[in-house]
């Protein structure tokens, strides 16, 4: 599991959850570009996986327990813009901001139990 | 009354939603993997997935009657297990649930959101006293398509 893949991942979502923050603050709810960047942090999360599989780089191996995680972030972003989207008050742009959080603590905790049995 | 799924509802929810997954995965992981090495402990752990599963549900859908129960079981099984472990900790050192150390390792949000559950769902509730709608809130009724149980609550 390279540590860069991750790295970019926790930034994209760390950058998705800073626009979501800000619009919390603004009083504001999501709005239609966010959910595009929220595609955009999805189908980097899509590459990583398909990196992983087809490339497993630097030792060790996958557990059943990386699967889990791998395969549970997938649903994060799109369950949490469907639900934040139907809102239009600034309590979406919360739940955004909740949703990307998650994704970048999904993504540090690959690195964790990256090998472990 | 004001819907449970709107407003900070909306936010609250999708908080549940999340400690559901991370309880239920922890849970399911647990009891498929290793339940033998302490079965009463992942039990707990499941037990604990399940109740933020129906909390989740029950607010995301204005179902007051199954949030409330949800969210107080939720709320003693924090207290109780979180109590546990400080009191008894070689019950829970090797075998964690989410509830464990009232939920430290999920940065105390399993201790806070029970509380958040019950302030929000006294909050949402309060507000069909002050509009004295006879009816409910009619302008929400694209909201509750499926709730049977809403009717009589609502």
């Amino acid at each position: 599991m390279s540590t860069l893949l991750v790295w970019v991942g926790v930034v994209l979502s760390l950058l998705l959850a800073a626009w979501a923050g800000w619009h919390t603050l603004r009083n504001r709810p999501v709005i239609l570009r966010q959910l595009i960047a929220g595609a955009v942090v999805e189908a980097y999360l899509l590459v990583q996986l398909v990196v992983v599989l087809v490339h497993p780089a630097g030792g060790g191996a996958a557990s059943g327990l990386f699967w889990i995680y791998v395969g549970t972030q997938l649903f994060v972003l799109p369950l949490a813009a469907t639900w934040a989207f139907a809102e239009r008050t600034r309590w979406s742009s919360v739940v955004l901001l909740a949703g990307a959080l998650v994704v970048a603590f999904l993504q540090l905790r690959l690195l964790q139990v990256w090998g472990q049995a | 009354m004001r819907p449970t799924s709107q407003g900070p509802g909306r936010a609250l929810v999708s908080v549940y939603g999340v400690l559901a997954l991370a309880a239920c995965a922890r849970g399911g992981f647990q009891v498929t993997t290793k339940f033998h090495e302490a079965p009463l402990s992942y039990s707990l752990a499941l037990f604990a997935g399940v109740v933020y599963v129906v909390a989740t549900f029950a607010l995301a859908t204005n179902r007051r009657w199954l949030a409330w129960p949800a969210v107080l079981t939720e709320m003693a099984g924090v207290l109780v297990v979180g109590t546990l472990s400080f009191v008894a900790p070689g019950l829970f050192r090797l075998h964690a649930s989410v509830w464990s150390w009232f939920g430290v390792e999920y940065l105390l949000v399993p201790l806070v959101l029970p509380f958040l559950g019950v302030s929000w769902l006294r909050r949402s509730g309060r507000a069909a006293v002050d509009e004295h709608a006879p009816g409910g809130a009619p302008d929400e009724a694209a909201s509750d398509e499926t709730a049977p149980g809403l009717g009589p609550t609502g």
